[in-house]
């Protein structure tokens, strides 16, 4: 579904990503991780040609990403994304957030898109909240609705970066569990984040970047038995033991 | 003070009203205008595209260099030869408004787009949002809502720098009230009702000003 290969991007002469291949199979799960200022956002960003590369090429469900004759808007309908700060759109109450693309993008009549954003909330446990604004809701909610944003698009695959990093302890899980019920249905996901429990419980593969580098790609079981690397070793020990 | 007769301004009331009109016409025209090209010369510095994005710099700078007046006396000249034939004072001072206002206006709302967050752009383009609806729905509605304090402070400024237009013989609420004081010699009067005026509808804009930046400050 998702195939990079030897994806290199740079910052004028910083090298943020360097010869990054991996694949993400149909319904596949996989989790991103490292230490910060490793590549991780920039990596997932480029799947969707939000952050454009130089070298390699990346395709999406057999879309080119790199190739400039590629409608990267039509693409990017097809691939949600959520983001460390949710990003909601502040000036929209919660229900339009999740309309607004739905019938701008994929010109949805309005009663269907409304329909599905309502179905959508509840799905996620705010059908209560569909009248209020982003700033209104607790940051676990805002992430909720978020994911719903992102659903409404009937997306073939999901982006997360760092989807619980800006949250209190206490609102983490909230998300989570919606992650993995996704990922239980069978959703395409590729997800940035530091959650060692539930890349454990949901993961089929674990990525491990370092300096730009794909350092690690494993599966799940191996990655947390017995890491190649030394570097992922030592991220490791410094993650589950702090 | 029992020289004063201020039932001068009663007398005259409706020919003042329909002065002060041609003010509020005249600023609320500029300001639709100024800001439709202002956003646009503001989008234009902040396309990215280094030609569009030097033109959109060099009009700002240009008129910003220029007293309001010598743009008021140039375009009174200046349209009715482009367009080779008279246009009359109206036409020709409200395109001059409109252009030196849109100077002003594109630095403001350009400032005001910048300050939405990057996150927001790249939230909208993740939905498949292209440039126009990524703009239009997501980063001016947001960039709108802060600027509108400094907006309005424009505005004020507008407001009072309509004032000008007597220069090319358009009868504006200060021209109306000249025009009574001298015919009527009540000079006295019709000037401080005239400050009057424009004191009062400065401070309700500033007053307006004011509730804004508390209600985004929270
Ligand atoms: N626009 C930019 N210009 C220059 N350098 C950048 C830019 N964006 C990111 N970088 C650099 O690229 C590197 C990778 O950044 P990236 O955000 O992908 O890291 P990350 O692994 O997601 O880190 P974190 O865990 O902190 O989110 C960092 O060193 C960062 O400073
Ligand atoms: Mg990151």
């Amino acid at each position: 579904m998702i195939v990079l290969d030897k994806v290199s991007k740079r910052y004028g002469d910083f090298q943020v990503l360097t010869d990054c291949s991996t694949q993400v199979a149909r319904s596949e799960v996989v989790v991103v991780c490292g230490p910060s200022g490793s590549g991780k956002s920039t990596l997932i960003k480029t799947v969707n040609g939000l952050e454009p590369f130089q070298g390699g090429t990346i395709t999406v469900d057999g879309i080119d990403v790199g190739d400039p004759k590629t409608d990267l808007t039509r693409l990017r309908a097809r691939i949600g994304m959520v983001f460390q700060n949710f990003e909601l759109f502040p000036h929209m109450s919660v229900v339009q957030n999740i309309r607004v693309a739905q019938i701008k993008v994929l010109k949805r009549p309005e009663a269907e898109a409304h329909q599905k954003a309502l179905a959508l909330l509840d799905r996620v446990g705010l059908g209560e909240q569909a009248e209020k604004f982003p700033s209104q809701l607790s940051g676990g909610q805002q992430q909720r609705v978020a994911i719903a944003r992102a659903l409404a698009m009937d997306p073939i695959a999901m982006l997360f970066d760092e989807p619980t990093s800006a949250l209190d302890p206490e609102m983490i899980n909230e998300v989570l569990d919606v992650m993995q019920e996704l990922a239980a249905e069978g959703m395409t996901m590729m997800v940035v984040t530091h959650e060692m429990g539930f890349a454990r419980r949901v993961a089929d593969r674990v990525i491990f970047m370092d300096e730009g580098r794909i350092v690690e790609d494993a599966e799940t079981d191996q990655f947390f038995g017995t890491p190649r690397s030394d570097r992922a070793q030592l991220f490791l020990s410094k993650i589950l033991h702090h | 003070m029992s020289d004063f007769d201020f039932s001068v301004i009663l007398d005259n009331l409706p020919f003042l009203i329909e002065g002060l009109g041609m003010t509020f016409l005249l600023t609320l025209l500029a300001i639709a205008g100024g800001l439709a090209i202002g956003t646009l010369l503001a989008l234009a510095r902040l396309s990215g595209f280094a030609p569009l994005a030097m033109v959109a710099a060099a009009y700002t700078n240009f008129f910003r260099s220029l007293p309001l007046i010598l743009v008021i006396f140039w375009f009174y000249f200046l349209v009715p030869l482009i367009l080779g034939r008279p246009v009359g004072g109206f036409y020709s001072v409200l395109v001059a408004f409109i252009l030196f206002e849109a100077a002003y206006y594109s630095e403001i709302i350009r400032a005001g787009i910048s300050s939405v967050r990057s996150g927001q752009v790249a939230a909208a383009r993740a939905l498949g949002m292209n440039y126009w609806q990524t703009m239009g729905d997501v980063v001016l509605p947001q960039a709108f809502r802060a600027m509108t304090p400094v907006l309005l402070t424009q505005a004020i400024i507008l407001f009072q720098d309509t004032s000008l237009v007597y220069v090319v013989g358009l009868k504006d609420f200060l021209v109306s009230a000249e025009l009574v004081a001298n015919r009527d010699q009540r000079l006295v009067e019709m000037f401080t009702f005239a400050a009057a005026v424009y004191l009062v509808f400065c401070l309700l804009g500033s007053y307006a000003v004011r509730r804004l930046q508390q209600r985004f400050a929270t």
